[in-house]
């Protein structure tokens, strides 16, 4: 392998792994609602789009920075969600029918919704917001004058990386520390013996729900200064957040960021190395190897291992 | 009127309809009407009977009007023997399809069928020797200008859904796949090879479902992968269509396609609405589901019973 | 009771104006386009040049003494949505022709309807070559097909860079993949290496694994057909990576559109594109379309708007000269345009296997101190070109 060849392979790993890891941002919102609930929210983008929307309009009227609307649009999207898990798609869980996948078909609704109120309230016009930063790098170059390669690593995709980092780790603690964390994992575990315990569970559905619109709103506010935003943008993050979710193993944390990184390598490595045409092929034959032959996701290799099975 | 008759008398009133005088434009949405509920059918029957929720339904029916397309675009055959051709072509996909993902349950089902369509989608674009990847295909001459052909053709295909799902439902087999939908371990230890019950209804499902997307391609006379292997536009209007009408019930489907493609076409061409449109069929998607989960024909006698209640 | 005898009222008025008002009743015009999904930002373009053309035309006097009234169907960029209300255009308003769509896959569906019905239907900004290559009578188009979108930018290549190798990148659809081919054909008349050409799904978020490989195959020229946010993205990671080519150009769509100079900053200097259209543009009536958009809506319009509006022009023209308001007679009035629009001179030619195609000059632009400037041909040129431009290290 000459210089060239090393450059090229070194920068596809850097873009995959921070790619992955924005990745895992919108999965966790997912895999925490699916885990808990069993429920598929095709609505799951469109909230995204909202999270975005909310960064857009803080940063045009008020020039707050999308990093710092992380904290903006994740508490707003908590209350929607909430609104919609109480009011919608509790309604239908509750009631008896052949297919409980209607409820599939509720959250289909609410992201036409959605979609459809963004197009009439914002135009479907394209929008992003241009912060300063937006195309700044660090080059390995300047760090290493004689480098024979020439690496570059993004401000805001690195800044973007870390943030979901960070809240992967917030959410890790709230899970694993608090007694509300406790509660929802035990409703995700056994529902049945959930209940006996004590665990309000349709409170425990409620939090979970808002939580993981939340996160993704949050991930939408991560994403606006890489990426842009415009009504119907929803759908492509939906699928990926399947994915992930699959991949990582239902209603597992670590799961979710290990199957973002794995998602973001592979799309790198077949963009770079087979054809960028094919890397969602490459996306979705992950997706059905891991529900084949790792039917619990990564997570669970990681805890055969940790149970020395 | 005795059971029987009622289909009948369906089929006699849609068999004369291109004959009281209707626009072109009716005949093309009536005709997209029935297209849908044969889909709508043939998802029935597995999702809504057997209990195995597909959101890959697109696949089949890309597989079925791809099988139209490259006749005519490689082997310069009329399109139509795509309807048989689909048939054997469709199955023996479905059938390898199945063996991979019947295998799993529930939401995993779900999403191994929604992520066989993308797959399916995205190789059609990708394999442009074959497929003449995204810029599909165009039939130069579609067969007639008049709608009543394809009107006659999708009618008799519908009412042979219709028939078929009736008969497979009503036999033995049709007790084997609720039993799988109701409690597959069950049914399991019970001794029904369920992964045969699951792979029967998937196959004729698909079968069905490929017949519509040759028949597309014929009647449309343009197809691209975009187009064919949607994902909201094929698999999940699907979805929608049966579950507004009513899930494992003979009539959802056709009630179904009713209000999805009449209902939104209506929607749609209010003037004054523009693009809003759109939340104005979500928020009814969204009632529907609240306030009718079984859907309209599933839940008739709540529908009856509201109104009754008015009346006294 | 009441309302009933408002409604006879109503109705009664309605006889009254058509016994005596004939020559008042108005023209309507449904216009088909996409105004929900990914490409409505092209509909909403086009929706409003077709109102200001509209509403030019009916200060005028309107059609033969009737007022354009237009209405708008929004067909979602799905074919059968797009056939559907086609059909109901012809068959149950008795429209005598058709203007509109956006999508190829939709014209595609439009143009056989139309033809099958003999009713003439005028394109508007669908590239696809095919559509006008398939023997069809009622069919027009006025923007020049895909393989003539890169002319203008190919004979600069010709005359000012001669470059030897080039890589292609494009969005996985019927405009991307024919464009790409199509500059693929070019290069080989020019002698000119294709080094890498790739596609890419439309949405993409991260072009950087693609990108290092161009990067390493180094070529002279990197041409991209995008749509607009593939294309700043592209622009931007671009920068990011300091992938130094002789020359960005761009394909018309995307890159043409002031949103890419908006959303890409100063990643978008100096970068070239095709396109169809400029505000430059020395045709008479296109400096005051392009400033009357730019006044209501903020923004200069793309080639997609100024063909849309100019289309009404076109078709108000054929409706003036035509026999009656028959489509046969639409039709041959069509075939006979010979107008100077604010985007060029229009007439409908059978050359090169394509029928009833307008042909017109393409430009090239080019973004010069955050604008979009016309850089060629000479004839036209408001700025001069930039040509070789600084290496992305040197730049500020």
């Amino acid at each position: 392998m000459n210089a060239a060849q090393v450059e090229v392979l070194l920068q596809t790993l850097i873009a995959g792994v921070l790619l992955g890891g924005l990745y895992a941002l919108i999965g966790l919102g997912m895999t925490l609602i699916m885990g808990v609930m069993k429920i598929i929210n095709l609505a799951h983008g469109e909230l995204m789009m909202v999270g975005m929307y909310i960064a857009y309009w803080m940063f045009s009227l008020f020039g707050i920075d999308p990093y710092v609307s992380v904290f903006i649009a994740g508490p707003l999207l908590f209350f929607l969600g909430i609104l919609i898990q109480k009011y919608l798609i509790n309604t239908v869980l509750r009631v008896d029918s052949i297919l409980p996948e209607n409820q599939v078909i509720l959250t289909v609704g609410v992201g036409m919704i959605l979609a459809s109120a963004a197009t009439i309230a914002f135009k479907s016009d394209y929008r992003s917001t241009p912060v300063k930063y937006g195309t700044s790098a660090f080059y390995l170059s300047d760090l290493w004058k004689g480098s024979p390669i020439e690496l570059s690593l993004s401000i805001p995709w690195s800044v973007s990386f870390l943030f979901a980092l960070a809240i992967t780790a917030g959410l890790w603690f709230f899970l694993q520390r608090t007694d509300t964390g406790k509660s929802i994992r035990a409703t995700a575990q056994d529902l049945d013996a959930a209940l006996l315990m004590g665990v309000n569970v349709q409170r425990m559905r409620v939090v979970t729900f808002g939580l993981g619109s939340a996160l993704v709103g949050a991930a939408g506010c991560l994403f606006i200064p890489i990426y842009y935003l415009y009504p119907a943008l929803g759908g492509q993050f939906t699928l990926i957040a399947f994915v992930i979710t699959i991949l990582g193993g239902l209603g597992s944390n670590v799961g979710a960021i290990l199957g973002g990184l794995i998602l973001g390598l592979f799309e790198s490595l077949t963009a770079t190395y087979v054809g960028m045409g094919w890397a969602p092929v490459g996306r979705f034959v992950i997706f059905i190897a891991a529900l084949l032959f790792l039917p619990g996701g990564v997570a669970s290799l990681l805890r055969r291992r940790a149970f020395g099975k | 009127m005795k059971k029987p008759l009622i289909p009948l008398a369906v089929l006699a009133v849609l068999a004369v309809l291109p004959f009281s005088g209707l626009s072109t434009y009716m005949m093309h949405i009536l005709i997209l009407v029935l297209m849908w509920t044969t889909i709508g059918m043939s998802w029935n029957l597995l999702g809504g009977y057997c209990g195995q929720v597909s959101f890959g339904h697109a696949a089949y029916f890309g597989v079925g009007a791809y099988t139209a397309g490259l006749l005519y675009f490689k082997l310069q055959a009329s399109a139509w023997w795509g309807i048989p051709l689909s048939v054997a072509v469709v199955s023996v996909f479905a059938f390898v399809l199945g063996y991979i993902v019947l295998k799993l349950r529930g939401p995993f089902f779900a999403l191994a069928t929604l992520a066989s369509g993308e797959v399916l989608r995205i190789t059609t674009e990708n394999w442009n020797g074959f497929t003449n990847g995204t810029l599909g295909i165009l039939i130069q001459e579609r067969t007639w200008v008049a709608k009543t052909q394809y009107y006659y053709i999708i009618l008799a295909i519908t009412a042979f859904t219709f028939l078929l799902v009736r008969r497979l439902v009503a036999s033995k087999w049709g007790y084997y796949f609720v039993a799988v939908r109701e409690d597959q371990d069950a049914a399991e230890s019970l001794g029904i090879d369920t992964t045969k019950y699951k792979t029967i209804a998937l196959v004729v499902s698909a079968a069905l479902t490929g017949i519509c997307g040759a028949f597309y391609t014929n009647y449309m006379g343009f197809i691209d992968p975009h187009i064919v292997f949607a994902l909201h536009d094929i698999s999940i209007i699907t979805i929608m269509i049966v579950m507004v009408g009513g899930v494992a019930t003979q009539w959802g489907p056709l009630v179904g396609a009713g209000i999805m493609v009449l209902l939104a076409e209506w929607i749609r061409s209010i003037p004054g609405l523009g693009a809003s449109h759109q939340a104005f069929f979500g928020v009814l998607l969204v009632l529907i589901i609240l306030f009718l989960p079984n859907g309209i024909v599933g839940d008739f006698r709540k529908i009856t019973r509201l109104f009754g209640r008015a009346r006294a | 009771m009441k309302r009933s005898a408002s409604g006879l009222m109503a109705a009664s008025a309605f006889l009254l104006a058509t016994a005596f008002g004939h020559a008042a009743e108005p023209f309507n015009l449904a216009i088909p386009l996409p105004l929900t999904g990914g490409q409505a930002k092209f509909g909403e373009m086009m929706k409003r040049s077709y109102e200001m053309a509209a509403e030019e035309i009916n200060a005028k006097g309107g059609v033969k003494g009737r007022k354009i009234v237009l209405s708008f169907e929004d067909s979602q960029a799905k074919p059968d949505s797009a056939r559907a209300i086609v059909e109901k255009l012809i068959d149950v308003k008795k429209q005598p022709l058709i203007v509109g769509e956006y999508t190829s896959a939709c014209a595609k569906a439009v143009a056989a309807v139309a033809n099958e019905r003999k009713t003439p239907y005028l394109i508007v900004a669908s590239a696809d070559d095919s559509i006008t290559q398939q023997n069809y009578k009622y069919v027009f188009r006025q923007n020049v097909p895909n393989a003539y979108y890169a002319q203008g930018l190919v004979s600069f290549l010709r005359e000012k860079v001669q470059p030897k190798t080039m890589a292609i990148l494009y969005e996985s659809s019927d405009f991307g993949t024919s464009g790409a081919a199509d500059m693929e054909k070019w290069a080989g008349k020019l002698g000119c290496k294709v080094l890498v050409k790739e596609k890419y799904e439309k949405g993409a978020v991260d072009f950087k694994p693609i990108l290092s490989k161009v990067k390493q195959a180094a070529p002279d020229v990197l041409f991209m057909v995008s749509y607009v946010m593939d294309a700043s993205l592209l622009m931007k990671q671009i920068k990011e990576l300091r992938l130094d080519a002789k020359l960005y150009a761009g394909g018309a769509a995307g890159f043409a559109l002031p949103e890419f100079v908006d959303n890409a900053k100063d990643a978008a200097e100096y970068v070239m594109t095709a396109t169809l259209w400029t505000p430059q543009v020395k045709y008479k009536g296109a400096k005051e379309y392009a400033d009357k958009y730019k006044a209501k809506y903020g923004d200069f319009p793309s080639y997609h708007g100024a063909s849309a509006y100019s289309a009404l022009h076109v078709v108000h023209d054929a409706l003036s000269r035509a026999k009656s308001m028959k489509s046969e007679d639409i039709t041959e009035a069509l075939k006979k345009t010979k107008l100077q629009t604010a985007y060029g001179p229009v007439a409908f030619e059978d050359k090169d296997g394509y029928q009833n195609q307008c042909f017109s000059e393409t430009f090239v632009l080019q973004v010069q101190a955050g604008e979009h400037e016309t850089v060629w041909p000479y004839a036209y040129a408001n700025k001069k070109f930039i040509y070789p431009f600084p290496r992305w290290r040197d730049r500020k």
